[in-house]
């Protein structure tokens, strides 16, 4: 347990240090201890603690890692001169230099380390998917599929408990949804579910394939011989498990069954395979690699094919990957990269759309912005297409805030309306009242308004409001961390001097409240930049007037003089959103590309960054800068990575 | 309550669409006489069940309403031909209703919840159940075919908790099967093979511990605690567990459905089980959303339901076609479920003896989407709650409200009022009730120049050919032909008069020599109030 500040400065006084004459920091934590109380400690300490900040709760020994989130926000408000508030004492430049200085020395320029190995469980898309591939077939929930009703297709995400977003924001962070009886009577369930179907008649062509040959109409259980079982259960260990399976163990489950053969052979097939279903080496994830303790070291091979696989596919190793993870090929980036290419090409990176983007950017909010199910559907395919094609085609990352490539049907085509006519014309099956049809890839040559995630209408429209859109932009693209609004804020003024106030004037006396100010001088202009666009995300402010598309027209009132103007904190003016998307482009490039490094990243680790990630990050993001790197090369820089690559088991095994 | 069923042959069954589904010799088989409950005479008396079979998007009302015939005498429609074989089973009601028109949302609210203002109320099957669930496994079983419709989430509801809130519903019948009968730790032979499974995957991660650092041992430990904690709930199991009155373990699980057929075939076949072995007492089944755009593939259909359902408006005469194809098949499917009831014996009669079964729609026309002459049949005597054979023609529109009211009342459940209602439909337990009779009125034709007025009795074409054609029937004549647009059908109501005297003036034309009505500009009812939609209308 390490000291918190109080008692420090507590000890400081006692033994008589203070009053320091200057509170430049030199590094030790007396010094910076005498900053934090000279500036921070009066609002953001013990009795007093505002935004829930509170420098009482941590450390500032040094080479501490702990509290990395606390003190990264703590050096941007101080960097940012977001903090103290204006009206308090402010340190001068030196004073925050040297803040800065130690935050940087003790958080940013420390070693890049791949962390400790924790071992976790599947998520549950992630077993919904390995089941699927191990087996051949998807575990189903029967029902009847009609246009407009919502159906979920997969017993195991229809009966599975809904996985809680780890730290990371991702569920595929499952360190903190533990096992429970609940869950595992489900496994046992979808266990027992699978191994009748890969034993009845209509799972014939499965089976077939698992045993290699393919057996004849009418094969019945009691035609299964010992043969059978010995081919089962070597074709289906080694895949379930994701590495080698000895032939030891092997023999060790066959032997019993020696005696047995026909119905009775394949009860007990079935219950060794439900077995190793249950079993924790294929619930979890890393559990039976090689490890030796108290080091750092390279993830074995299969290990890594495994990293690889549930980073871009949510799944496990197909045929290919598991032969390049025995002949430890994937060592060769050459042959990584070639791998990965091919995976991203495979129909199932589709989950870095339907997971990794959707989960980051808080996507399945659409879901509560639109009532009619086939409206729901055309608009929130635009962005997962788009994602889509970004991840899976080589685009370059910055192509998520401008493109001019978008996905549309005859849904959304009047969305855009000077190009739509490129679209392949859609012509209603007769009897059809309404269709989702998929998607058209469509050019966007004379469009206004539009190109890029940031103007899709299901985007603008799950975010109603300009503080809304601002706070998502800034924490989601732009990757600030905010903070968490303080509990004690001021009403909002909707009157001045018994003149109604404009919701933008409301925000302006809002801001001029310094606790205010320190958020929304940076969330308000970014936010009203969206105001030529409708809380549907219709754009109100085409050159020719044209009509609003289908679904689209807003219940309130456009105001009449729109003014999507603003200021960034760093100085910088725009007039309207394109010309804040050139800024964007420009002057806030790097931290946009860094963000989308962060959370790819985090994604593929599976668990939160903390500051030895930092030294990733940066080498990963400079190479992207400097290249106008892809999607794909953030992946493969990833993949690369020191943390992906390697771990550290912790040394203490007897304890 | 003590059971005693032992079932000792296996046997196959008729299961769904044909397939051969494994299960016990049920029609051979007798539950013993003290499964039942004692009535108050201290008699052993069967449990009495409740069950409902909602069918979806109305009917074409030509072929489903019985015209003419008497309680005792009457010959049953072309769509209720698939049942007609079980016509001594069944209590026809007609003038079932509201006095206006119904959404497709207020269709499945008013079908089990007596109004389709009662939103704030437990449907009846629930009340149903909450009374006579006793110590049954499961207290009632709410079932669907099709997802979720999330723009109008009423559609997707004909059951209701206590705050009138909609109930979970589900459509997969292995899903059902193994909530019924696979209740993993319920069988004990499941429990044994868990018992070895955990002693084998708890050996697994001993050995993975082994060579575990802190943090694999943390993840160990959890799943260890997992592992002891289902081992205890097996021993608590062992011990405490009545050994099952029927042995569940030889019902095999039906196969997986390959169409919709075979979804509702085998769900019903379920549903009959589940009251057989008293496993559950009530259940409610749709078989679909009130709106139902559901498209019937396996019948050749390639349009939408509820598009077909709009059958003027989409007329043709494949569109009407193609509807009937699929109301026969609703209609095949409520001969299937009572064909089924009756292949158990149940004490000393079948299972359907000792049930009410609800069939109904919620709406009539499904094109004009009226709430009078609802459809709606009971089949199953209750256990001599009803006496069925009959076919009862109220002379006024009923709530179906009074119907539940008296169906609660006769099931025991102690409530004087539901919904609006607060007297119980008379008549079902052959007591006398209002009969329908026409009052007597005049019929004419008046020609004026271009235009023509005639009072008479307004029908609908039997003829599928002209489907949306009305007649006026004037006695002495030919019947007159009236061809008009959607606007006119819809606008004066033309589907919620059928049946009853109106005066009706429009454009009068000749073609083929037939003189003949094509556009409406008046309409006035002889006896109702010409804009329908209140009470009196």
């Amino acid at each position: 347990m390490l000291p918190n500040i109080r008692q420090f400065l507590y000890s400081i006084c006692v033994v008589g240090f203070l009053p320091f004459a200057s509170s430049a920091i030199d590094g030790t934590p007396e010094s910076v201890s005498a900053f934090l109380d000279q500036y921070c400690i009066q609002c953001h300490g013990g009795e007093k603690v505002k935004g829930k900040v509170d420098f009482t709760t941590v450390s500032v020994e040094t080479a501490s890692t702990e509290h990395f989130d606390f003190w990264q926000l703590a050096a941007e408000m101080v960097d940012y001169e977001d903090m103290p508030p204006e009206d308090e004492k402010q340190p001068s430049t030196e004073e925050r230099a040297a803040f800065q200085a130690w935050y940087d020395s003790n958080y940013v320029t420390v070693a890049a380390s791949p962390g400790v190995f924790q071992p976790r469980r599947l998520s549950t898309p992630e077993y919904r998917n390995t089941m699927r591939s191990l087996f051949g077939f998807d575990l189903e929930n029967k029902v009847a599929k009609a246009e407009q009703t919502a159906i979920e297709p997969s017993l195991i995400l229809k009966l599975m408990p809904t996985d809680p977003p780890g730290e990371s924001g991702f569920i595929n962070d499952t360190h903190a949804a533990p096992l429970s009886t609940v869950i595992w009577d489900q496994y046992a369930y979808f266990s027992e579910v699978a191994l009748q179907q890969l034993f009845s008649p209509h799972r014939h062509q499965q089976l077939s394939l698992m045993l290699g040959e393919e057996l004849p109409n009418g094969f019945e259980h009691s035609d299964f011989t010992q043969e059978h079982a010995r081919r089962l259960l070597q074709h289906f260990a080694p895949i379930a498990y994701r590495r080698p399976f000895d032939k030891k163990a092997l023999n060790k489950i066959l032997t019993p069954l020696k005696p047995l053969s026909g119905v009775k052979l394949v009860n007990a097939l079935k219950f060794e395979m439900k077995t190793i279903l249950m079993s924790p080496g294929f619930l979890y994830r890393g559990m039976r690699m090689g490890k030796t303790p108290g080091e750092q070291q390279p993830v074995d091979r299969y290990e890594l094919a495994e990293r690889l696989s549930y980073f871009l596919w949510e799944d496990m190793p197909d045929e290919e990957l598991r032969q390049c993870a025995a002949d430890g090929s994937l060592n060769d980036l050459e042959i990584l990269s070639a791998q990965i290419e091919r995976m991203l090409a495979s129909p199932k990176a589709i989950s870095l759309a339907d997971s990794f983007a959707t989960q980051w950017l808080a996507l399945d909010e659409i879901d509560d912005a639109y009532n009619d199910p086939y409206l729901l559907d055309s608009y929130k395919n635009q962005p997962l297409d788009f994602l889509n094609y970004l991840f899976t085609e080589n685009r370059p990352v910055m192509e998520l805030i401008d493109s001019d490539v978008t996905f549309a049907s005859h849904v959304t085509a009047s969305v855009y309306p000077k190009d739509k006519n490129k679209l392949e014309k859609y012509i209603k099956p007769k009897g059809i009242e309404k269709q989702v049809a998929p998607n058209q890839k469509l050019l966007l040559e004379h469009t206004e308004g539009r190109g890029g995630l940031l103007t899709m209408p299901a985007v603008l429209a799950m975010n109603r409001g300009p503080i809304l859109r601002g706070t998502w932009t800034l924490r989601k693209i732009l990757g600030e961390h905010l903070g968490e609004p303080p509990a004690d804020v001021p009403p909002i003024q909707s009157t001045m001097g018994g003149k109604k106030l404009s919701f933008r004037e409301k925000f302006e006396h809002h801001r001029a409240d310094a606790s205010c100010a320190r958020c929304h001088d940076k969330i308000d202009p970014i936010g009203f930049a969206f105001e030529g666009y409708n809380d549907k995300g219709a754009f109100l402010l085409a050159s020719d007037n044209s009509p609003l598309p289908k679904g689209m027209q807003s219940k309130e009132k456009p105001p009449e003089n729109i003014d999507a103007s603003g200021r960034l904190t760093t100085g910088e003016s725009f007039q309207d959103f394109e010309e804040l998307k050139d800024l964007f482009l420009s002057v806030r490039r790097e931290d946009i590309v860094r963000n989308a490094v962060e959370q790819t990243l985090s994604y593929a680790l599976c668990r939160k960054l903390e500051s030895h990630d930092g030294p990733t990050v940066k080498i990963i993001t400079t190479t992207l800068l400097e290249s106008d790197g892809t999607w794909q090369d953030l992946f493969t820089g990833v993949a690369n990575s020191l943390p992906f690559r390697e771990t550290i088991f912790s040394n203490d095994s007897d304890s | 309550m003590k059971r005693n069923w032992s079932i000792n042959r296996r046997t196959f069954l008729r299961g769904a669409a044909g397939a051969m589904m494994p299960l016990p010799f049920l029609n051979l088989m007798e539950a013993s006489a003290d499964t039942g409950v004692k009535n108050l005479a201290g008699e052993t008396a069967p449990p009495l069940r409740f069950l409902s079979l909602f069918k979806p998007n109305g009917v074409h009302p030509p072929s489903w309403n019985i015209n003419g015939g008497t309680e005792n005498d009457f010959r049953m429609s072309p769509l209720m031909a698939p049942f007609s074989q079980h016509q001594d089973d069944l209590l026809i009601l007609d003038n079932m209703g509201d006095f206006g028109f119904s959404s497709h949302m207020n269709s499945t609210r008013r079908f089990q919840g007596g109004h389709h203002g009662n939103t704030k109320q437990a449907s009846m099957d629930q009340l149903i159940a909450g009374h006579i669930g006793g110590d049954t496994a499961h207290r009632s079983l709410e079932l669907t075919t099709e997802g979720i419709f999330t723009g109008q989430v009423g559609c997707s509801y004909i059951s209701y908790g206590p705050n009138g809130e909609p109930l979970p519903r589900e459509s997969d019948p292995q899903l059902i099967f193994d909530r019924l009968f696979r209740s993993p730790l319920d069988i004990p032979s499941k429990r044994d093979e868990m018992t070895s499974l955990l002693d084998r995957v708890r050996d697994d991660a001993k050995s993975l511990m082994r060579k575990a650092g802190t943090e694999d041992k943390d993840t160990l430990d959890e799943y260890l605690s997992v592992v002891r904690q289902t081992e205890k709930r097996i021993e608590v199991m062992n011990r405490g567990a009545n050994p099952s009155p029927i042995k569940f373990e030889d019902i095999e699980r039906p196969p997986i459905a390959t169409n919709l057929n075979e979804q509702v075939e085998t769900m019903i076949d379920l549903i009959a089980l589940a009251m057989w072995t008293d496993s559950t007492r009530c259940a409610s089944y749709m078989l679909g959303n009130s709106n139902s755009r559901m498209v019937f593939d396996f019948l050749g259909i390639t349009e939408q339901h509820h598009y077909l359902s709009h059958f003027f408006r989409n007329f043709s005469r494949e569109n009407i076609d193609s509807l009937l194809k699929i109301s026969l098949w609703h209609m095949e499917k409520f001969d299937y479920l009572l064909t089924r009831m009756k292949s158990y014996k149940d004490h000393n009669g079948s299972l359907l003896d000792h049930s009410v079964v609800l069939f109904g729609s919620g709406m009539g026309h499904s094109d004009n989407h009226t709430a009078q002459r609802v459809p709606t049949i009971l089949a199953g005597q209750g256990g001599g709650m009803l006496k069925t054979g009959r076919y009862l023609r109220y002379s006024e529109n009923q709530e179906l409200g009074d119907l539940h009211l008296s169906l609660l009342q006769g099931f025991g459940v102690p409530m004087d009022s539901f919904a609006n209602s607060t007297i119980p439909l008379p008549g079902l337990d052959g007591g006398s009730f209002n009969e329908f009779r026409e009052r007597p009125f005049d019929s004419w034709i008046n020609l004026s120049s271009g235009k023509i007025t005639v009072q008479g009795r307004l029908v609908m074409s039997e003829n599928l050919d002209e489907a949306k054609t009305f007649y006026m029937e004037v006695a002495g004549k030919e019947p007159l032909r009236v061809d008009v647009g959607f606007r006119d059908f819809h606008d004066f109501n033309l589907a919620y008069h059928v049946g009853t005297p109106i005066v009706l003036t429009g454009n009068r034309e000749e073609k083929n020599g037939q003189l003949l009505m094509t556009k409406v500009s008046d309409l006035k009812s002889v006896f109702g109030k010409s804009k329908p939609g209140q009470k009196g209308g």
